[in-house]
């Protein structure tokens, strides 16, 4: 991070000391505690966060148990240790559809990479104009991006299903995906914008007269010190598409291009036979993907300004 | 540098306004599907070839099945291609009202009996021509017949039926009941009977309010019907109130589970119902899915017909058709979508790769070919309604417009009924407003 | 203590005016813009226009004018649709908020695994809204369930947690409580963005951990406090998934968790009755912009921007 300017720096607006002077000013010092008492506070804090760990796990568990229990037994022996091993759920959940369970996998990433993609570079581009440029209406256009998200997707998508149409975008991912690079996304616009304010303006007016302008201002200060903003957005898009059932259900229509969640509906219906052996066989393969990214992309959401190097 | 993005995008901003008030007149015109500003992707007619799209809802057997189908028709009939488009149920209503709103209706459309008015009396599907249905018997293709037309082919037929485990009536020591002369009290009583005899957790019977179809059962065994001819309510308040009375009178006597308990059943389809789990000995069901809960519950399950047959002034019991294929009003397609219909519904070799998916064949010949490829479950449903038949009176008329409104409708007022929170008098006053509002609305 | 007075002193601060950001503000805002003209507009405007109609998906829509508005307040099912939704937001979005910050302050630092604990309580809110989880929730809260299995050891008789007309709403609560992932990670980014030092200053000046939470750790996070306070509440007043999973798309028992989305849906989809769908969701629109103008303004009191 020797890109962002030291906080030491001398700050030309004001006088007042900054606050890194006022705690380099002090000397490392501990304050002493009882050895023991800690150890016993530490391992009665563990306890209770895997305690509370197993809680919120079951559900994971018992989808993972159901999957290799024969269907007729998984309303019968709600359990969690199968009486009876079925790993054929797998293999018939995998090829139950018309297309291995794979082809629906492959099209959900593309559609999860292309959004994920997408908002990171629209929504950061527009939370640093709502963030940190002062223009005519800022606030009126804040107010109508919020709005967006105000209308339930059931209204909404009608209307959308006529627009995307006339564009001969159905059956497409586009429906999916352009949306995202054009910043409609509020949420993570607001949020990047709430995480923009949050970093020193000290910085960028450095930077600025150090004579950068507002792209290199938002390359090099802004996006770098905002990483686990940009994790958590990279993160949630990638969940929340993966999982989002009702836009991909409306929007594409031929098999070949439907993705997990209409996948998995494909293997209950409430007017015939369901094989729910496989729909949990495939929920779990399926939830692979996700818990992957979560579990590599966290360690992102952890490096913010206090492990970047401004100290 | 700067300066030509920012003029780009202002001409780029212009262009879209107008683009966006392009789209508004589209939707202004075309929502009732027709329009020729918003182009369908559906008629790809180049070099003769013809693209007709097929929609159907179902499980992944079905998928698969039908997938065999199509590529079975494609081959007798080159030059059409057939582009399949499926989902669950309830996906697939969402689905085809946006498609239809879109413009984009598929040519060939599954319909059930509680939607089939809602798009015929829209004009969204149109008369069916070109398909024979010489095969199907009278009684039961007037079944698709909205206004005089036949807007659906009915593609099989199912009952609506007891369900019956032997072994847990064995083990409660109670006897299976003749269901051509038991009555609804000795419904009642039997169901008592089993859930004493057969221990904890074991109840006799399902609660079977939240279906209309038991209702109209009982309203033709008392001479009415729920909908009459002419799309209003056909059914008195007494015969609605009694209805109810049966759930509460079963939980009186411990012969169904508590209201908690019923609600619960009731939302976990087949496999984890009261019969699915043997925590039951009856259930009222459609035929079709006594494979379902035969699979399900691992025991031999059977068919029994519904109490009261004999009880008042005629037989309530009626074939219903499981499903309709309907040909979209404004396909460009026409010929080819009726070729398909026809394929479907009369071809010997569709038939024998569907079997009773789509209910037990409305085409008799097709029906009797099949016969012997049956499972044990499906057999015993084919041997039920061939029993059945001859004690049929009629069939109930098409449900009007709205009618799919009455699937929540009923579930909302026998759980107030099951609560406690009605009687069965106010259930049946509420029953009898919030359809009719529904139906005339 | 002069840190603290440093952060009180700073959120004073007035931010300082610029001009001739016009054209950079242009570039920036170019994707969106034409995303908002493009994507979002016409939805919008269309669905406004849907709402004075009586358009029923199936067929072109007619002008009714403020037919569907009136409508509403003559539905007593609407009016139930609203006093589930409010109980629902103005329960579920502070215990949901307060066990977020909670746990992400739980997990923030210091501790051994966890990497392990974050992934384990983010897991619940991975697994969405898929039909596999109705099944669980039946098994966890049925009458015959897991949940009164555990109180029956302690000799307390259950209910139908999510079948019983009084409870189901309630259980619904404790079920959003329990998604809880989202907020806490966007909390667990906030609190990595707090700079350390302000931590290790006010260590030195004395400051003990309740007082470094009241005066460093909750002032610097007002911005992403806010920002889930805004966001939980649009997002709760358009709950529908987990009342869908639960109600089998009914609403019920007895229409206890119709949440305001799901009736909407009921009407749009299932009656076909797009133009009073459309309508119900322009009332939502105001109620909810309302509520957060409200939050916009009361923020100018409490919510801290270092600009």
């Amino acid at each position: 991070m020797t890109d962002a300017p030291a906080r030491t720096e001398p700050r030309p607006a004001s006088a007042r000391p900054t606050l890194t002077e006022v705690a380099a000013s002090y000397p490392e010092r501990r304050p002493p505690r009882g050895r023991a008492w800690a150890a016993v506070r530490r391992v009665l804090r563990h306890v209770a966060l895997i305690a509370f760990g197993l809680v919120m796990l079951y559900p994971l568990l018992w989808m993972l148990a159901s999957s290799f229990k024969p269907t007729e037994l998984i309303f019968r022996e709600p359990g969690l240790i199968p009486t009876e091993w079925d790993f054929g759920n797998y293999t018939d959940g995998w090829n139950a559809l018309l297309d291995p369970f794979g082809h629906y996998l492959l099209n959900s990433a593309i559609v999860v990479l292309g959004s994920v993609l997408g908002n990171l570079i629209s929504c950061s581009m527009a939370a640093y104009a709502f963030a940190r440029l002062k223009f005519r209406g800022r606030n009126l256009w804040f107010a109508v991006m919020l709005m967006s998200i105000m209308l339930p997707i059931h209204v909404i998508i009608v209307p959308q299903y006529i627009l995307f149409s006339s564009l001969s975008w159905i059956n497409t991912f586009l429906p999916l995906i352009v949306p995202k690079l054009l910043a409609t996304d509020a949420f993570f616009v607001f949020l990047m914008v709430q995480f923009f304010r949050g970093i020193p303006k000290d910085l960028d007016e450095a930077a600025r007269l150090d004579g950068c302008g507002h792209v290199r201002i938002f390359l090099r200060i802004m996006l770098p010190l905002s990483l686990p903003a940009l994790a958590t957005t990279a993160i949630f898009t990638f969940i929340w598409t993966w999982n989002d059932f009702f836009s991909q259900l409306i929007f594409l229509t031929k098999p070949d291009m439907y993705t997990v969640p209409i996948a998995l509906r494909t293997f209950v219906d409430a007017t015939s036979n369901s094989s729910w052996g496989p729909l949990f066989a495939m929920s779990i393969v399926s939830l692979i993907p996700v818990f992957l990214v979560f579990l590599f992309g966290q360690k992102y959401l952890v490096k913010g300004i206090a492990t970047t190097g401004i100290k | 540098m700067r300066v030509t993005a920012t003029r780009a995008t202002r001409r780029r901003g212009a262009a879209l306004v107008a683009l966006t008030a392009a789209g508004a007149l589209a939707l202004t015109a075309c929502s009732g599907g027709d329009s020729g500003i918003v182009p369908s992707d559906e008629g790809g007619d180049d070099g003769g070839n013809v693209e007709i799209r097929f929609a159907w809802w179902g499980s992944d057997d079905r998928h698969k099945t039908t997938q065999q189908i199509i590529d079975l028709f494609e081959e007798k009939n080159p030059g059409i291609t057939v582009v399949p488009d499926y989902t669950d149920w309830d996906g697939y209503w969402d689905k085809l009202a946006t498609a239809t709103a879109g413009g984009d209706t598929p040519d060939v459309i599954t319909q059930e009996e509680r939607y089939l008015s809602d798009y015929a009396s829209r004009g969204v599907i149109g008369e069916m021509t070109g398909v024979d249905t010489s095969k199907i018997a009278d009684d039961i293709l007037s079944t698709g017949e909205v206004d005089g037309k036949l807007v659906g082919i009915p593609t099989g037929v199912n009952a609506y039926a007891m369900v019956a485990d032997p072994q847990i009536f064995a083990d409660a020591g109670v006897d299976m009941p003749d269901d051509k002369t038991w009555t609804w009290d000795d419904y009642v009583d039997i169901a008592g009977k089993i859930s004493k005899g057969a221990g904890d957790g074991v109840w006799g019977a399902q609660d079977y309010g939240f279906n209309e179809a038991g209702l109209n059962v009982l309203a033709r065994q008392k001479g009415e019907t729920l909908y009459n001819e002419d799309g209003t309510l056909g059914v008195s308040k007494e015969t609605v109130a009694e209805f109810f009375q049966t759930s509460l009178d079963l939980m009186a006597n411990g012969g169904q589970p508590d209201a908690s308990r019923s609600v619960e059943y009731q939302n976990a389809g087949p496999e984890g119902s009261l019969l699915g789990t043997n925590a039951g000995a009856m259930g009222v069901w459609w035929s079709n899915q006594l494979g379902a809960l035969s699979d399900a519950s691992g025991h031999e399950l059977e068919l029994l017909r519904l109490p009261g047959e004999s009880q008042f002034d005629r037989t309530g019991m009626y074939f219903k058709p499981a499903m309709y294929y309907s040909i979209s009003a404004k396909t460009k397609h026409p010929e080819e979508s009726a070729k398909l219909v026809d394929f479907l519904l009369n071809d010997p070799e569709v038939a024998k790769l569907q079997l009773t998916d789509r209910g037990l064949p409305a085409n008799e010949s097709v029906r009797e070919a099949i016969l012997p490829d049956l499972t044990a479950a499906d057999q015993k449903v084919a041997d039920f309604m061939a029993d059945l038949e001859p004690d049929i009176v009629d069939n109930p008329a098409v449900p009007p417009s709205g009618a799919n409104e009455i699937q929540d409708i009923m579930i909302r007022i026998n759980t107030e009924v099951l609560f406690e929170r009605m009687t069965p008098d106010e259930a049946a006053d509420a029953f009898l407003k919030d359809v009719g509002a529904a139906i005339g609305g | 203590m002069a840190v603290i007075q440093e952060v009180a002193r700073t959120r004073g601060a007035a931010p300082e005016r610029r001009k001739g950001d016009g054209k950079a503000a242009a570039l920036f805002l170019a994707p969106w813009f034409v995303g908002l003209i493009l994507i979002t507009a016409f939805p919008l405007v269309a669905s406004l226009y849907l709402s004075f109609t009586d358009y029923s998906l199936l067929e072109a829509p007619g002008w009714i004018g403020l037919e569907n508005y009136t409508r509403m307040f003559s539905d007593p099912r609407f009016f139930q649709a609203l006093k589930v939704t409010f109980t629902y937001v103005l329960v579920s979005v502070p215990l949901q908020l307060a066990a977020a910050l909670a746990l992400a302050m739980v997990l923030d630092k210091g501790l051994r695994g966890l990497a392990f604990y974050r992934s384990v309580y983010y897991l619940p809110s991975l697994l969405g809204g898929s039909v596999a989880i109705a099944i669980l929730w039946r098994q966890v809260f049925g009458a015959d369930g897991l949940v009164n299995q555990v109180l029956g050891f302690f000799g307390i008789e259950g209910v139908g947690w999510v079948s019983h007309p009084d409870y189901a709403l309630g259980t619904l609560m404790v079920l959003n409580v329990w998604t809880f992932g989202a907020p806490m990670i966007i909390f667990l980014a906030g609190l990595r963005q707090i700079p350390a030092m302000y931590y290790e200053a006010a260590s030195i000046d004395g400051a003990g951990p309740w007082r470094r939470f009241r005066s460093i750790t909750v002032p610097l996070l007002t911005p992403i406090i806010f920002f889930n306070l805004v966001l939980q509440l649009i997002g709760a007043f358009q709950s529908f998934t987990q009342a869908f999973i639960v109600s089998g798309g009914t609403g019920g028992p007895v229409d206890s968790t119709l949440f305001y989305t799901l009736y909407l849906y009921e009407k749009g989809f299932g009656s076909y009755q797009m133009g009073y769908a459309s309508a119900m969701a322009w009332f939502l629109l105001l109620v909810v912009a309302g509520m957060t103008a409200v939050n916009f303004l009361a923020s100018k009191f409490w919510v801290f921007y270092d600009d």
